[in-house]
């Protein structure tokens, strides 16, 4: 009896540590005065529409958007033929292909976004724009090869001998056979990877260009400006997106198979 | 020859380095049922993946119909393979399955809904055209994988080990049904097994093959019953097989004389040829095992632990005991290296 009410608290608390936060930011968002505090100071929904109207928001979520969607895309086109190649094939120095793809990952942040911006930005005259594309292609990368070589080592070869038997090429039995029965794979690995570049702070922050600024580095500078609790509403509405698309993908693939 | 539809001409298969099939010969007529028999390792499957294009051999041509395919790539020669996993597809449903080759040869909608259902249909999976793979039984979806295969009308159909995943009775059905497609469609069948009985119950002809190399060819009773070496004869169920060397036979454990000679390598009983209650040595039972029929016995001699059966309305000796015995060279068979 204890144990069990032990238990309970437990995870009580640890779903208060998880949740709480949230709780806090939704009902920051909603005060009604001009600073960001808790508890909220009266009810509004002012500071929420707040957020549609500040211009530089707008910018930095189509830039976020633009570069989470498209690095994404990026990286699967890139990360599916080598975590097929990786799989298939007896390819010399596959761990070692491996570990570099996995790299980004590894190695802090911070490094990668100096690293990027000292030889591919200064020297180069990259603008920053590509730079960015870049950084979030290669900071998902590592996501994309790992989660569709597991759903690809599920899948037997076989059945491309199959198919190619019936009739297909090789790459026919990889679009005909191969991908439809990895999808599910593919599309947990473009949500995390759309997670992953979409929250990304350390990398974008070396990145960032005059007027051209992410999401999450334009909220870290509009708070070290205004402290009011717009910044508080948009994470609530951030959040709110990704607990719909965690749940969407929940629902339709069974996403925490892959993760 | 004229007739053979497959023709395998010095056939050279290695993966790398390491040469499986050194040199391989062998014609397949038109309509057979042939079996590649073997243990693991011999090389069996290496030929099937190298007749079916999924591997290119080192040296050696294959011919199918008189035609040269030795460099044409899987998807042109109008093979079928049964795989023994089956390799049926997960996201099709059973029609699909089936429909698969015939889309790609972009055939008519009317004309592969026909073609699909009556597959299905000879393979008895009719009423499940909409089930996926994962919903079907391990025998079912071997149907299925077979049903894939036939609708394309291959020149030569392969099986791969098309009974070792299934259960004793649903073996026993397969067979039948193998044997019926074979019958109503005349399609010339190979198949790779390593289990002697499956070959001698379905094969018109057995290739027996050995590390690579073919150690004898030629009808299930001949195989059986007149096997030419120790390997085949030992595949075949001879269970006493002794070398000869003037006149004493030589077993694991010594040697027995005996008072003939023979220009053999090796003499070979059946369990059944071996004469007991009379003769002219002497041997322990140590084991009785009542099988039907018949009994078995294992006996203690000179020369190591031998089988034998009798009729079990003979009369019965029991564990302990020493009785006479005889390996006559009348019962028994000549064997060369």
């Amino acid at each position: 009896m204890n144990s069990k009410l032990a238990s309970r608290s437990i995870i009580v608390i640890t779903l208060l540590f998880l949740i709480g936060p949230f709780g806090i930011i939704i009902l920051a968002g909603l005060s009604a005065g001009d600073f960001m505090t808790f508890p909220p100071d009266g009810i509004s929904l002012k500071w929420y529409a707040k957020v549609f109207e500040v211009k530089s928001f707008r910018a930095s979520f189509a830039l976020s958007m633009f570069l989470a969607i498209g690095g994404t895309i990026a990286a699967l086109l890139l990360g599916i033929p080598a975590a097929y190649a990786i799989s298939r094939y007896k390819i010399p120095f596959a761990e070692t292909i491996k570990t570099i793809v996995a790299a980004p990952i590894i190695v802090p942040g911070i490094i990668v976004g100096l690293a990027l911006l000292r030889y591919l930005v200064v020297p180069l005259n990259f603008t920053v724009t590509i730079a960015l594309f870049l950084a979030h292609t290669a900071l998902v990368l590592p996501y994309a090869v790992r989660v569709v070589s597991s759903s690809l080592n599920n899948l037997r070869s076989d059945m491309e001998e199959a198919a190619v038997l019936l009739g297909c090429s090789r790459v026919g039995a990889f679009i005909r056979v191969v991908l439809p029965n990895i999808r599910s794979g593919v599309l947990a690995a473009f949500i995390l990877g759309f997670v992953t570049s979409f929250n990304q702070v350390p990398v974008s922050l070396f990145l960032s260009g005059p007027g051209v600024r992410t999401l999450p580095i334009d909220m870290l500078s509009y708070m070290e400006m205004t402290y009011d609790p717009s910044v508080a509403a948009l994470s609530a509405l951030l959040a709110f997106l990704s607990v719909a698309i965690v749940f969407i993908a929940e629902k339709f693939l069974g996403f925490s198979r892959y993760v | 020859m004229s007739n053979s539809i497959l023709s395998l001409k010095k056939l050279n298969l290695a993966y790398n380095k390491t040469v499986v099939v050194p040199d391989l010969d062998l014609d397949v007529r038109e309509g057979e049922l042939i079996a590649l028999l073997g243990p693991s390792g011999c090389g069996k499957t290496t030929t099937m993946r190298a007749i079916a294009g999924l591997m290119a051999p080192h040296s050696g041509t294959i011919h199918i119909d008189g035609k040269d395919v030795t460099r044409m790539p899987a998807n042109k020669r109008g093979i079928g393979l049964v795989f023994q996993s089956y390799a049926l597809f997960p996201h099709l449903n059973a029609f699909e399955n089936v429909a698969f080759g015939l889309r790609l040869k972009k055939l008519a909608e009317t004309e592969i809904k026909s073609k699909v259902e009556h597959g299905l249909q000879t393979v008895g999976l009719a009423h499940l055209a909409t089930r996926k793979p994962a919903e079907m039984s391990g025998g079912q979806q071997q149907r299925l994988s077979l049903a894939r295969s036939l609708v394309m009308e291959p020149k030569i159909l392969l099986l791969d080990e098309p009974l070792s995943n299934l259960d004793a009775r649903l073996r026993l059905d397969m067979r039948t049904e193998l044997q019926r497609v074979q019958r109503e469609t005349g399609v010339t069948m190979v198949f790779v097994t390593h289990d002697q009985s499956e070959a001698l119950a379905l094969a018109d002809r057995i290739v027996l093959m050995k590390d690579g190399l073919i150690e004898q060819i030629g009808t299930p009773s001949e195989l059986y019953n007149r096997p030419r070496t120790k390997f085949a004869a030992d595949f075949f169920g001879f269970e006493n097989i002794f070398k000869i060397s003037g006149n004493a036979l030589v077993g694991d454990a010594g040697s027995l004389q005996v008072s003939y000679q023979v220009d053999a390598e090796y003499l070979a009983w059946r369990p059944s040829a071996v004469t007991v209650g009379n003769g002219s040595y002497n041997g322990k039972i140590v084991g009785v095992a009542f099988a039907g029929e018949h009994i078995e016995y294992v006996l203690e001699t000179l020369l190591g632990q031998i089988t034998a059966s009798s009729p079990a309305a003979e009369r019965k000796f029991k564990v302990g005991e020493t009785i006479k015995f005889d390996l006559p060279l009348a019962s028994g068979f000549a064997l060369y290296p």
